[in-house]
């Protein structure tokens, strides 16, 4: 019991950041119509941001918030610059770019940071005995903050995409870009929102999970995070930040409890679970868990 | 002075231009129809107004020009298009629909009691307000798009080909609420059409197009008892 639950903590930790990378990912791709590949790079990027102001003695929650804003200005940017001028002429140009983006990011990273490990001061109490006891497992402070931050940020989401005027203007902006334009949407800042929104999501993950594992800071720490978030987006039904959440969770806890319980799996072959789950999900279900055919009559 | 002034309009899609110099106007609660056969220039003539494709001339609303100016700032200086295949969106609620059309608004009550009064106009629409709206027949659809179009109060209301894919009496619905509405707020339409004769019926003048050209302007009854108009599009 003691030590499933133990594989069952991590398994939602992990989930909980896939949840939230695949709610950005779902969140780009709702209005633009493309996997945002540098969707991880840009996560690591910003908490790098908030590392780095670690060591400058600025205090973590301040090193968050400024992260965060810095994620936001940088989706946005990203969008304005280099995906608006683009995506018009074909998706396919639209992706080869995120995927430079992706490698420029984190040369940049390099460039600025250096390629050794670090390690990232959490938010909460992190020491050895800053657990509680659930059932003889421990239940680290740090791993409850992030499971606590990353629903708060779900539900402000949710709040925002389906209880606000600008949240209706995004949903309407991916459901009919044109038609949202002739309704009146100023539809390039509203995909410029879309885009630091989600940048915004990714920065306050990294920034909480990175800390749960010591020198887990490093230049490729984001990409099989990304693997697994695409893969969870994907499950979930691309189009469904619901269904991203949930999916990413459960992605989290499956990996968890197989690379605990099957010693063939065990660390090495972890990563091969998204890709078996890309497969599967491309061929039984192709629009994923709780993704929508579009129901339409003409 | 008229409400829309379009002088000398060219533009179209890329290098290929389909707009030749088109010019025209609508006044103060008036019904317009532009008439022409398939590729004549109709609907781009709504792109072009409406601020969707890139274009040349002179167009102004109540003596602005809004020619430089983007689809939404369009729609904010007070011209809504009811866009062919009408732009639903799909997956949100009728409901939705509705307050997406008033994105240009800030008066909440006054969004609220326009909804009131469109679901009394389009009881239909009422009936289905927590439906999403892909789910509406095509004539309900047809009513939608121009009660979103409605739902940002405009001066000018622009519908490109409203009976396309409806049934005759679903058709006949349309035109009859267009001409109410354009009774009861006083509001300008300009309407293109594949009907003439229907079309011709709730206009008081109509342009006729070929290939991106007016070559027949009038009052509707003047075009109606013209040879031209009659042989190429009333069939008799």
């Amino acid at each position: 019991m003691q030590v499933f639950l133990e594989y069952l903590f991590a398994g939602i930790s992990n989930g909980a950041i896939y949840a939230a990378l695949a709610l950005a990912i779902v969140m780009v791709f709702r209005g633009t119509g493309t996997i945002n590949f540098a969707q991880g790079e840009m996560a690591l990027f910003t908490t790098y941001i908030a590392w780095g102001l670690t060591t400058k003695n600025v205090p973590v929650v301040l090193c968050l918030l400024v992260a965060t804003a810095a994620g936001f200005v940088l989706g946005a940017v990203t969008e304005r610059v280099f995906i608006r001028p683009i995506e018009r002429k074909s998706l396919l140009a639209t992706l080869i770019v995120l995927l430079g983006l992706f490698l420029a990011l984190n040369s940049l990273d390099g460039i600025l940071w250096g390629n050794q490990n670090y390690t990232m001061p959490s938010l909460f109490p992190n020491s050895v005995s800053s657990f509680v006891s659930v059932g003889g497992a421990r239940l680290y402070w740090a791993n409850l903050g992030l499971w606590i931050v990353v629903a708060v940020l779900v539900g402000a989401m949710f709040q925002l995409f389906n209880h606000t005027r600008l949240g209706l203007h995004m949903r309407a902006t991916a459901s009919n870009r044109e038609s949202a334009a002739l309704s009146g949407i100023p539809v390039g800042r509203i995909l410029m929102l879309g885009w630091g929104f989600s940048a915004a999501v990714g920065a306050i993950a990294g920034i909480l999970f990175t800390p749960l594992s010591p020198d887990a800071l490093g230049l490729g720490e984001m990409f099989p995070i990304l693997i697994q978030a695409s893969a969870a987006a994907l499950f979930g039904g691309l189009d469904s930040p619901g269904g991203a959440v949930a999916a990413g969770l459960l992605m989290g806890i499956v990996e968890a409890l197989l690379s605990g319980y099957v010693p063939a799996i065990g660390g090495q072959l972890q990563e091969a679970i998204a890709f078996v789950a890309i497969v599967l999900v491309l061929l039984v279900r192709p629009q994923g868990l709780f993704g929508s055919k579009e129901v339409e009559r003409v | 002075m008229s409400l829309l002034e379009i002088t000398d309009l060219r533009g179209g899609y890329g290098p290929s231009m389909v707009l030749h110099g088109i010019s025209l106007t609508v006044n103060e609660g008036e019904i317009v129809v532009v008439l022409g056969a398939n590729g004549a220039g109709k609907t781009t003539t709504m792109r072009a107004i409406a601020g969707l494709i890139s274009r040349k001339g002179a167009i102004s609303l109540d003596g602005l020009s809004i020619i430089g100016m983007n689809p939404d700032k369009v729609v904010g200086a007070g011209i809504s298009l009811v866009p062919q295949g009408r732009g639903t969106f799909a997956k949100l609620s009728v409901e939705d629909n509705l307050l997406v059309g008033a994105a240009k608004r800030r008066d909440r009550a006054g969004i609220k009691e326009d909804l009131e009064r469109w679901y009394e106009v389009f009881p239909r629409l009422a009936e289905r307000k927590k439906q999403p709206a892909g789910t509406l027949s095509g004539g309900e659809q047809q009513m939608l798009a121009i009660a979103r179009a409605l739902m940002n109060r405009p001066r000018l209301l622009l519908c490109d080909e409203p009976s396309l894919g409806l049934a005759p009496i679903v058709v006949r619905e349309v035109f009859s609420l267009l001409t109410r509405i354009n009774a009861e707020q006083t509001m300008a339409m300009l309407i293109v059409e594949q009907n003439a004769e229907l079309a011709l019926e709730i206009a008081s003048r109509a342009y006729l197009l070929e290939v991106g050209n007016v070559v027949s302007e009038g009052t509707a009854a003047s075009l109606r008892n013209s040879d031209a108009v009659r042989r190429a599009y009333l069939g008799y």
